[in-house]
């Protein structure tokens, strides 16, 4: 027989500071001019989005930095219809990865711009290989929130 | 390549929602069912790996600590191995490398997990950083979810296709884990229900989805020698392979997970397996999710790309096809996460030894164990055999 | 054991607060290594990690995130928690074993991104009973501290003499965080954290990303003239109940003898030439000492009393500044094996050691009071 015994609640809340060092500060203050930079890999030439201080592939540095598109088409995309926890997006939304016109790797971010209550509305103006574009906000931060969402292209 | 390993023995709890037991209590059962099954005793252990999901999952940090004593780990080394999701067969390959190093003889290996007592969703967004993925990542369905629909979209597969296999293969785990005395998850559920369940993260429908579990699996591995003295069937380590790929989700292909693809390559080449559907008599692939499950039969090469949905339908991966995946239910009905891994392992282990019960596959020889972790980046698999 | 194994190269990026970011800081610390080493990233053959996600700035899965970073793309890789030498020695593991002719190892740990130290180690407690009442490292350390004091009468000053030694040691070595020449007296004053320990008696949070490429007897001939051999290991854990514990008789004595015996040393304190230890309490360095066989029971106040153990000494003992001057939870052991082995090799600059060093011991420690021990021993000589 299974009997349920005490239990105790409680919650941990830890407090981190995180570095964006060189590389992403620098991504993020492009951000706040409304422009998406990439940085290309030297040796297999790939243009990597968000921008990276090496190529994870080749090992070596990147030093060339190169503004990217702000239009690219949608990889993949979700449909998410439960609250995960310390999410900033009230459910139900659409996740999107999307390859940036000019680049080699997909950025994750949110589609939007269209009713998202009912999924076969949703599926009317989503599809794979759509092409979408960013829409900023209106006050930037320097973040990743600072593009509100990718809308499609009609 | 260094020492003969077998696996001698495997314990695991009652997997589910366990408030009956402390932490460390539940951690204690999983132990000493290993010890139960092998009649071996604490003094025989050399040293012991053990591992879990991060810190956030259940509040407490680096585990080996709180369970020095569940895990029977005083006085001895331990090594504390932890890759996310592929935790469980990351623990195992670390047993193996330290008896074939021929450091020690016998390991005992421990994953561990208690779910239900944190937010496992919530930890896993956390894997994502801050920076530009943590707000878009979802939980693990939201990549997983990704992860299907750019797998269905590169091989041109209908909707439908893959809604009716993925729900094929939820059914049939769902009925395989009442023949699993230590499955969590045992309802009796229909397509229609499956189909029509509530969506989580389109296409993931609630059944396709694994639970959060309770649970641990410990595993004793011993070396040729120490094996063959016990005088019981073992399980031998054929071939062990692992790969990850890039942490940022956009960056690899996932639809043909190169990741999943080298790591079974680099464990068929130890085991000399040329023709995996053929070869290998039952797999417990890592199957948190229905979807995900099928590209991953193709990545380990049980169908060609965009094979798998017919051949599901066609019960080629069903208890009585020609292989058998996942005749334990799964992780889609049993999912402690530092365990699950590991469970897989122990399941191999029990179905090439002739020990799987209700839910053994007849005259199982050669089996297939995977584990996946990471931001969809981690695959980890090994081998296991009744013949050395 | 089948075969030796060698390490190659190592590499360091380590201190104080730093804003370079972790992701970055890893890749360069990987990629200083492999080019010491002249290897290309193909020729690494596996990766074994360690970090732990409560000191990774809150990204759970410490290894998902740096994975590329340390030449891990689609490589065969692993994570340990907690304690970097138990990386070190999984990484020999793997050599031994036969599978991989190299290994990278690598610890990392950015302390400026985390809380404060003993918010973490506060997380080791259990949730019902240690936690509640407050118990963390530094708590742990300061029962401990004081029992030591009063079973064998060592005094305050003596503790504090480590601190003094450590952190004057410090001076000479550009990767510490914490320096400076203080007195007993400076140290005792420096502030009462949790009686009896002072503000400079306890390690600081510091960043350590430590990388080193191990490589098998017949590879490491290829690669390098001057190979530091991995010789022996052993490790042990203790209860985790800390009323249950012997405060004063932990595991390092079992952890040591087992490297002792793997290593062939039958009189450590005449055969070892210098020591890296954890000391992340001051007074620690002296239990350690005895633990180890540099002394006798009780004895570890007279050992700093006599010298033996400074730069200059028989038994040089952190010419790094130990932990006392850097210390990156996670990573603090691995960095002790990259301070030995740069001594062993004569390469420490202005803090390498008069004495030649053919053999050097590393310990790692992490828990409360100890309750988990590592130690290696690495040398020069086949």
């Amino acid at each position: 027989m299974v009997k349920e015994y005490k239990t105790i609640k409680t919650q941990v809340a830890l407090p981190y500071e995180i570095a964006y060092g060189a590389t992403w500060t620098r991504f993020f203050e492009g951000f706040k001019e409304r422009k998406i930079y990439g940085t290309k890999c030297p040796q297999c030439a790939r243009i990597l989005v968000p921008a990276r201080a090496f190529c994870p592939r080749c090992f070596v540095d990147t030093e060339d930095w190169v503004e990217v598109s702000q239009e690219g088409s949608l990889v993949s995309w979700n449909y998410v219809n439960y609250r995960y926890f310390g999410m900033p997006t009230e459910p139900p939304y659409v996740g999107g990865l999307i390859r940036l016109d000019g680049t080699d790797v997909g950025f994750l971010h949110l589609i939007g711009g269209f009713g998202l209550s009912d999924l076969e509305e949703v599926k009317k103006n989503v599809k794979s290989g759509m092409k979408v574009r960013a829409v900023w906000s209106d006050e930037r931060q320097g973040n990743i929130m600072d593009i509100r969402y990718f809308e499609p292209i009609k | 390549m260094g020492r003969a390993v077998a696996v001698v023995g495997v314990g695991q709890t009652r997997h589910g929602r366990r408030m009956d037991v402390s932490y460390p209590e539940l951690v204690r059962e999983g132990v000493m069912a290993v010890f139960e099954d092998t009649g071996l005793t604490p003094d025989d252990i050399d040293g012991v790996v053990s591992g879990t999901m991060p810190s956030m999952m259940e509040g407490v940090a680096l585990t080996h600590f709180y369970f020095a004593d569940a895990i029977q780990a005083v006085g001895k080394p331990v090594l504390k191995t932890e890759t996310c999701g592929s935790t469980g067969m990351s623990i195992a390959h670390t047993a193996y490398y330290w008896i074939a190093s021929g450091m020690a003889d016998v390991i005992l290996a421990v994953g561990h997990e208690k779910m239900n007592e944190g937010d496992s969703q919530a930890t896993m967004t956390t894997v994502a950083e801050p920076f530009y993925q943590r707000p878009f990542i979802s939980g693990a369905p939201g990549v997983f979810s990704m992860q299907s629909a750019i797998w269905k979209d590169r091989f041109g597969l209908s909707d439908e296709k893959v809604r009716e296999a993925a729900a094929y293969i939820s059914k049939t785990h769902h009925d395989s884990a009442f023949d699993n005395p230590y499955a969590h998850i045992k309802i009796r559920t229909t397509i229609e229900q499956i189909v029509n369940a509530r969506i989580i993260t389109y296409p993931v429908r609630l059944l396709d989805v694994c639970p959060n579990s309770d649970g641990v699996c410990a595993v004793i591995f011993a070396s040729e020698e120490k094996a063959r003295k016990m005088g019981r069937k073992v399980a031998w380590v054929k071939g062990i392979g692992y790969r990850g790929d890039e942490y940022f989700f956009g960056d690899s292909d996932k639809a043909e997970w190169v990741s999943a693809i080298e790591a079974a390559k680099q464990a068929y080449a130890q085991a000399g397996i040329k023709n995996p559907r053929k070869e290998l008599d039952v797999a417990e692939v890592y199957n948190p999710f229905t979807f995900q499950e099928m590209m991953l039969y193709e990545c380990f090469g049980f169908a060609a790309p965009g094979e798998a949905p017919d051949l599901v339908l066609k019960g080629t991966f069903a208890r009585q096809g020609e292989l058998p995946c996942d005749p334990s239910g799964g992780v889609l009905c049993t999912n402690p996460i530092g365990a699950s891994g590991l469970i897989r392992v122990a399941e191999a282990a029990l179905q090439v030894t002739g020990k799987g019960g209700a839910h053994q596959v007849p005259g199982a020889r050669l089996a297939l164990a995977h584990a996946m972790g990471g931001v969809a980046q981690f695959n980890g698999v090994m081998i296991l055999g009744s013949e050395l | 054991m089948a075969g030796r194994v060698a390490i190659v190269e190592v590499a360091q990026i380590s201190g104080g607060d730093s804003k370079d970011n972790y992701y970055d800081q890893a890749y360069l610390v990987t990629k200083e290594v492999l080019a010491k080493a002249g290897v290309t990233k193909d020729e690494v053959g596996a990766v074994v990690s360690s970090a732990s996600d409560i000191f990774h700035g809150g990204i759970s899965c410490a290894s998902a995130y740096y994975n590329e970073a340390v030449v891990a793309f689609l490589k065969n890789s692993s994570r340990q928690d907690g304690e970097s030498l138990f990386a070190l020695v999984y990484g020999v593991m793997r050599i031994l074993s036969g599978h991989y002719d190299t290994v990278l190892v690598a610890g990392l740990c950015k302390g400026s991104e985390n809380p404060p130290n003993d918010t973490c180690t506060g997380m080791f407690g259990d949730p019902f009973y240690l936690r509640p009442i407050g118990m963390n490292e530094t708590v742990a350390a300061s029962y401990q501290m004081r029992l030591y004091m009063e079973r064998y009468g060592i005094t305050e000053e003596q503790c504090a003499k480590v601190a003094v030694k450590n952190l004057h040691n410090a001076l000479r070595n550009p990767y510490a965080h914490r320096k400076g020449r203080y007195t007993v007296d400076d140290i005792l004053n420096s502030g009462r954290i949790i009686d009896p320990l002072t503000t400079l008696q306890i390690a600081p949070k510091s960043e350590g990303f430590v990388a080193m490429l191990l490589a098998s007897e017949e590879k490491a001939a290829k690669l390098t003239g001057k190979p530091v051999w991995f010789k022996g290991y052993g490790s042990s854990l203790d209860t985790f109940h800390f009323g249950d514990r012997d405060l004063l008789q932990g595991q390092l004595k079992n952890a040591a003898a087992k490297a002792y015996r793997m290593a062939g040393l039958t009189d450590p304190r005449r055969e070892i030439d210098l020591a890296e230890i954890s000391e992340p309490y001051a007074f620690q360095e002296l239990m350690w000492y005895e633990d180890l066989g540099f002394c006798g029971e009780g004895e570890g106040g007279n050992l700093i009393d006599s010298g033996v153990t400074r730069t200059d000494g028989e038994l040089p003992v952190n010419p790094s500044g130990g932990v006392l001057a850097n210390n990156p939870y996670v990573s603090r052991g691995l960095q002790r094996a990259v301070e030995a082995f740069l001594q062993i090799r004569g390469e420490a600059g202005e803090r390498q050691v008069a004495k030649k060093v053919k053999t050097a011991l590393v310990h790692g420690t992490h828990g409360f009071a100890g309750q988990c021990h590592a130690v290696a021993i690495l040398g020069s000589q086949e």
